[in-house]
């Protein structure tokens, strides 16, 4: 849709001009929208399901399944491993998590409208919405897929269940002002809005309650993706929220920008997802998370529009009102535009990576990074399980000469330097910036390295290291398919407790498979993700083969929290990034305390007294005495020892 | 490349660009075509599965075993006693019906047989989509179980494309119960019949003889598990797009062995093939119509040279769940039944048959389920439903509308995600330019259709009919689909009052499921289900509005009541006709309506449709389908309203005026119906006037 309009060149329009354009690209849009036949559809289209998988991650052209022979492959010819095969994939799939590909578990071919529950209909709501021009759904399946994100359980109740309780009808608007006007009905005729952006979230936070009476509508933000301006002497663009991450990097590339946001999810996650949820991208050492890189935003709530007066670079105003917005995740109102940071696209790119005998080396080498405030773009730490994964995904090669230098080098890696293939960790990097920049980084993460036992591993390893990233999310649905259930989960720690909290809760992982009769054992791996001054960020995988169990997804769920206590219990936090959505709902008291849960809750109560935007997330909409959490911790004091 | 750090892992950075080969659990077969040489594929060694249990032999002792089978054998000794013929006679009667129907599969012509089928499908089609997955399955049980493969059948190419997806899977070619049709064509025939064709006569009824060569010649491949055997469960090519309820003949013999426990288990595998553009269009209209289609012969598949030239679209072949018969019969069957007698009797227990029954039935109803709902397909739709034309806006509308119901209904929708509505429906427009085009004013309309040179009918009637009859097949394709739910909403659609009973709106959808039974594909007995699931779904996606079990009729007649209904009224109404023109047959002297044959009855109700239609009384040409009103019939004759009897052993049928009346009535309550110009009523003397014009 954005691309067929005039785009808007003059950089530094003053702010007033902004506006009346504004509105009336926001005629535009609409206008151009009420039509059946919209000239050139956007990246992602109203429908959905017909890009994306209903009942995955991704597209829909784009999957992993076991092909003739009995390799794993890569459909379509978007990636590039696509069309391939990974001769070793099914090796490690057998003998690392017991799969059998003789045990298949396919996913239920649809869930048809019988089985979705009826709409709940405000008429006074429906016939005012029907009077504007704002386009929108009750069709079964448009409401279906926007009631859930991408966590375990909900991708689970796709393939074998279904849902109880899902939005009633899905709108689209197509520019700030009728965000503002569906607030408006929604709030007249009490009216529950849960926004929806890339339907990323890995935290429950886009699941409808389950209790809500009233009528739920899935604000769904994809049309309105324009960027609206650049401002080059400033450095700043604006856009609409619901523009996705590879959309917007895409369109600044085109004039030599980028913002350097990028979040893993970025194929599909949008601008206002990231600031309801608090983003975090890979390459945050150079351009900085959402929260560094936000410098105006609004946002329609029930009361009005919440913004600031003025775009500048910092100010002491009292408490920061986007700091209210930042994190809120679809509890206060919707976010609808948003100003970030630019930056020049580098001139030099390089990937790299660094092999360490084991991964405590790895993590002392990190910390030395930290330190030293040398980090490259984005520097992580894999462990060692991590590290095979990455060769199991090797994709299958013609060249013999390139299976002759692997060869080399893995002899080089595991005979010369004596390191045990089964305790080495892989550090990857990326490296931005001029060509002198990255090459005087390059110099001296190397030579840190080497004082932590670490040897350059080559940039091809680097950036295989990289693409598991997007790959692992694909993976999952593969695994699906042979009774393999599998999620993420992420923590922030400081330097000092890394190493243990990585190795706690690893542990405590595998004895609570053991302890609830998991007969394979499972597939747990971490990696060292972001460097901080004081800490880290770590993420987890956990998978495990549930043939022979009956309720996997609880006993998954059952399995990630005492994980997420092993967490709290060594110092690391509720979440880095992922939010707090639902899913972690239990552990933000203590996160932040009886005052600060009240201070939200106020918060809250002001802004949106009804609850119109009602997802229930965060602890909102709890009462401070609620009885769902822990509130009788034991209140511990501190005894001075006397050791 | 924009700098993003999926770089790494990119290769074409544009979120539109949707790959084409893969398609959902779809990959085509044709693409690899078409970069490599046919001739080396056509040659590629084949590493095939093996049935466990086979012991290879050739098709020459395949006709060995059925000439020295206890079957025949006591078949050939029955007819000597009936016939009082010399059993030599009757052995030689025995082998040339088994010359005529024995298939000779060999490798050789299996790859020239590959190399012109490449050559001919790269031609005619843009892509072929097969499910990966279902081939899988298959592989994975051809070792262990023989296989029964039950694909629809819609257009000549079904029988090809099988074997060539078979050939391309590296799977063992499977052999396939033809039609007579295609033996008389000299070289086609020969290729097919060694690339595994076997040929059985259309009806062979009570020849004893025939009947057991056949059985024994289709078990005892079952029972060594030659090849996969494939057959279709609807009898014949529907000319419809439509299927056809299925016949049970074939599938008892197949099913047999199971029976008797010959062997421990049958695979059964739905096979569902949908075409975007089917090449029988015309032909199949015409047929419909009453013009008799050429004879399959050599010299017109030359012929079909043009046709080569044309573009047929796409084809999806979705290969369903396999059937185990082993866990489908259980608890329903005893087996031990069989044990009293030979097991070369043929019999099957009452049980037996009506499993076979459901089975058929089913296998029907999964290969609907899994065919693929072309664009083209819903603006058909929409299109039989605009006769004077509609707009590209207007039908773009509307085809996004039928798409929503079609899918929340659970069929698959075959709908490129990356273009706009208009690009895709300007290429299917395109497409089927045959059929439609569309005006300087961006209007929707049908192009005239040149009839065949053979067509004897230049009538205009007939040429306009042929038009709407090829439209008509292409949203056939969907019928299945909407059916159920619009029979509820012809129901509500036309209820005179507030509200109305559940009980009482059940009572009105088994009446309609009676009538619409033939044309339509209902399990025996699963009515209250069907009903019960059709409700539930029309009430979730807000077409019909309860409360307290009551339907509210003014909130549930809207856009989804009135398209269901307008969908299906040309079936209500070319029965309500049918009705008519049977009623006007009064009892003549002998105090009992004239008999007459079906085909009579049905060319002459025809006849009726045509009248009304030029006299702008009714306006669905496509009610001038024969095999409508010979549906029609059969229903009629179901509910009581039309009876049998044998003359000369050919059936002749007249109506029973007092039952017929009564459904007539019934019927009129369904669908608005003209007021009948007294002429036309005014029996068959009137009707000879239609003749002559005709
Ligand atoms: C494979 C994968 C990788 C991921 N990697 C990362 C990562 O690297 N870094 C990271 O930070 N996160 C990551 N995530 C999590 C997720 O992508 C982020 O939380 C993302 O910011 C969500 O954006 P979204 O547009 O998809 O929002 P949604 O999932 O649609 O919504 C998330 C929440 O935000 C609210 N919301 C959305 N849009 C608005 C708006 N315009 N106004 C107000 N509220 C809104 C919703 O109501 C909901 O509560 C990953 C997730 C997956 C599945």
């Amino acid at each position: 849709m954005a691309t067929n309009k005039p785009s808007r060149q003059n950089s530094d329009i003053v702010n007033k001009m902004d506006q009346q354009l504004e509105t009336k690209n926001c005629a535009a849009a609409s206008k151009n929208n009420s039509g059946a036949l919209d000239p050139e559809p956007p990246t992602i289209p109203k429908r959905r399901q017909e890009l994306l998988k209903w009942n995955g991650w991704g597209y829909k052209d784009s999957k992993f399944f076991v092909n003739k022979d009995g390799h794993v492959e890569f459909t379509g010819e978007r990636y590039r491993i696509s069309g391939s095969t990974m001769p070793a994939m099914r090796e490690w799939m057998i003998k690392t998590i017991g799969v059998s590909l003789d045990h298949k578990a396919p996913a239920q071919p649809d869930i048809c409208a019988a089985n979705i529950p009826l709409p709940i209909k405000n008429d006074g709501f429906l016939s005012e919405l029907r009077k504007t021009s704002i386009s929108h759904s009750d069709d079964c399946q448009d409401r279906l897929f926007r009631a859930h994100g991408h966590t375990l359980h909900e991708i689970f109740l796709l393939r074998e269940g279904k849902f109880e309780r899902i939005p009633d009808i899905v709108v689209w608007p197509v520019c700030h002002d009728e965000v503002v006007k569906i607030v408006q009905l929604a709030c007249k005729h009490n009216v529950v809005i849960i926004p929806f952006g890339g339907g990323t979230s890995v935290s429950n936070a886009l699941e409808c309650p389950m209790e809500e009476k009233r009528m739920i509508v899935s604000l769904d933000t994809s049309q309105m993706n324009r960027i609206l301006w650049v401002d080059e002497k400033n450095m700043t663009m604006r856009a609409e929220c619901g523009i996705i991450g590879q959309d917007l990097e895409r369109k600044l590339a085109e004039r030599g920008l980028c913002t350097g946001h990028e979040p893993d999810s970025m194929e599909f996650s949008s601008l206002g997802g990231w600031v309801a949820t608090r983003a975090s991208g890979m390459k945050k050492n150079i351009y900085g998370n959402i929260e560094d890189l936000l410098v105006h935003v609004k946002m329609v709530t029930p009361r009005g529009v919440m913004e600031k007066n003025c775009q500048v670079p910092r100010m002491s105003s009292g408490l920061d009102i986007h700091h209210f917005i930042l994190g809120s995740e679809g509890t206060l109102g919707v976010v609808s535009e948003v100003t970030l940071k630019v930056r020049p696209l580098p001139q030099c790119k390089k990937y790299g990576s660094i092999v360490f005998p084991d991964f405590e080396c790895g993590v002392n080498c990190m910390r030395e990074v930290a330190k030293q405030r040398c980090a490259p773009a984005s520097i992580r730490l894999m462990d060692n399980e991590q590290f095979q994964f990455g060769h199991a995904l090797k994709v299958e090669s013609n060249s013999i000469l390139a299976n002759f230098m692997d060869g080399l080098k893995k002899l080089y890696i595991t005979k010369l330097k004596g390191f045990d293939p089964m305790k080495m960790a892989v550090a990857t990097l990326l490296f931005e910036g001029t060509k002198e920049e990255v090459a005087a980084l390059e110099k001296r993460v190397y030579e840190i390295a080497a004082k932590f036992r670490g040897i350059p591993g080559g940039a091809d390893n680097g950036e295989r290291g990289y693409m598991l990233t997007f790959v692992i999310a694909y993976i999952r649905d593969i695994g699906f398919d042979y009774y393999v259930v599998a999620e993420s989960f992420e923590t922030s720690v400081p330097w000092d407790r890394c190493l243990d909290l990585c190795q706690n809760v690893k542990e405590r992982l595998h004895r609570e498979c053991k302890d609830n009769n998991i007969q394979f054992p499972p597939y747990v791996t971490c990696r060292v993700t972001q460097t901080y001054d004081a800490g880290a960020c770590i993420y987890f995988y956990f998978a495990f083969n549930y043939r022979g169990i009956s309720n996997p997804v609880s006993l998954y769920e059952h399995i990630e929290s005492c994980a997420r206590e092993e967490i709290l219990a060594n110092g690391g936090s509720i979440s880095h990034h992922h939010g707090v959505g639902k899913i972690r709902k239990r552990w933000l008291r203590k996160t932040v305390g009886d005052i600060g849960l009240g201070a939200m809750q106020s918060v809250k109560q002001y802004i949106d007294p009804n609850n119109i935007f009602g997802n229930n997330n965060l602890m909102m909409g709890h009462n401070l005495s609620d009885g769902a959490t822990p509130a009788q911790e034991p209140s511990n004091v501190m005894l001075p020892s006397k050791l | 490349m924009a700098e993003q750090s999926r770089n790494s892992w990119i290769s074409k950075d544009d979120p539109k660009l949707v790959s084409a080969r893969q398609k959902d659990m779809f990959e085509d077969i044709l693409e690899d075509r078409r970069h490599s040489s046919d001739l080396r594929y056509s040659l590629k060694t084949r590493d095939v599965t093996m049935f466990k249990l086979n012991k290879p032999r050739a098709p020459m002792q395949i006709k060995e075993h059925v000439m020295k089978s206890d079957r025949v054998n006591f078949a050939i000794d029955q007819t000597c006693m009936d016939t009082k013929l010399p059993r030599e006679e009757v052995v030689a009667e025995a082998l040339s019906i088994l010359d005529e129907m024995a298939h000779n599969l060999r490798t050789g012509a299996v790859r020239g047989f590959a190399f012109f089928l490449i050559k001919v499908m790269k031609s005619l089609y843009r892509r072929i989509y097969v499910n990966v997955d279902g081939i899988q399955k298959i592989r994975g049980l051809i070792k262990e179980y023989p296989i029964l493969l039950m694909p629809s059948h819609r257009s000549y190419m079904d029988f090809l494309l099988m074997s060539y997806v078979f050939y391309n899977y590296d799977l063992p070619l499977p052999v396939i119960a033809a039609a007579m049709d295609f033996m008389g064509m000299k070289f086609f025939g020969w290729l097919l019949r060694n690339s595994g064709a076997f040929y059985i006569r259309r009806s062979f009824g009570d020849d004893h003889l025939y009947w057991a060569i056949f059985t024994e010649y289709v078990q005892c491949q079952i029972c060594n598990g030659d090849n996969p055997i494939e057959f279709y469960v609807e009898g014949t090519r529907s000319r419809t797009a439509k299927s056809y309820t299925p016949k049970f003949g074939m599938l008892s013999a197949a099913l047999e062995p199971y029976f008797k426990s010959h062997i421990p288990d049958i695979m059964v595998v739905p096979v569902s093939i949908s075409y975007d553009r089917i090449l029988e269009e015309s032909l199949y209209a015409y047929e419909l119509l009453g013009v008799p289609k050429p004879k399959e012969s050599t010299s017109g598949l030359l012929k079909a040279r043009k046709i080569l030239e044309e573009d047929f679209g796409n084809i999806h072949i979705f290969f369903g769940q396999p059937i185990s018969i082993r866990k489908y019969s259980e608890g329903f069957v005893d087996r031990s039944l069989h044990n009293l007698a030979p097991r070369y009797i043929a019999s099957l227990t009452n049980q037996e048959q009506d499993l076979i029954k459901k089975l058929g039935h089913h296998m029907v109803l999964t290969q609907q389920k899994h065919m693929v709902v072309s664009p083209w397909s819903l603006m058909a739709s929409v299109l039989m439903q605009s006769q004077g034309g509609v707009s590209l806006r207007q039908l773009a509308k509307e085809v996004e509308w039928v798409k929503r119901q079609a899918s929340n209904l659970g069929a698959y929708c075959d709908w490129p995600a990356s273009e706009s509505a208009e690009s895709v429906l300007r290429a299917n427009l395109k497409l089927h330019q045959n059929i439609v085009r569309v005006s300087q004013e961006d209007v929707v309309e049908l192009v005239r259709v040149a009839p065949p040179v053979h067509a004897k009918a230049t009538d205009a009637l007939m040429i306009t009919a042929g038009q709407h009859l090829m439209l008509s097949l292409y949203r056939n394709h969907i019928l299945h689909v909407f059916v159920r739910p619009a029979m509820i909403a012809i129901s509500v659609n036309t209820c005179n009052e507030e509200r109305l009973s559940i009980d009482d709106l059940f009572t009105k959808y088994t009446f309609l499921e009676k009538l619409l039974c033939k044309d339509f594909v209902f399990i025996p007995e699963n009515t209250k289900a069907d009903f019960d699931l059709a409700l539930l779904t029309l009430t979730h996606t807000c077409g019909v509005v309860m409360e307290d079990n009551q339907v509210i009729i003014a909130k549930s007649t809207n856009k989804h009541t009135t398209f269901y209904s307008h969908l299906f009224e040309p079936f209500l109404l070319g029965y309500w006709i049918l009705c008519q023109y049977l009623l006007s047959n009064h009892p003549n002297v002998a105090g009992k309506p004239l008999a007459k044959t079906q085909k009579n009855l049905v060319k002459e109700a025809q006849m009726l449709t045509a009248r009304l239609l030029q006299e702008g009384v009714v306006k669905h040409y496509e009610m001038l389908s024969l095999d409508m009103m010979s549906n029609g019939l059969h229903a009629l004759f179901a509910m009581g309203g039309v009876s049998k009897e044998r003359r000369d052993g050919v059936v002749y049928m007249y109506p029973n005026t007092r039952q017929l009346s009564t459904i007539t009535d019934q019927l009129a309550k369904f669908v608005d119906v003209p007021p009948l110009p007294s002429v036309s009523i005014n029996l068959h003397s009137k009707m000879i006037t239609v003749n002559a014009k005709l």
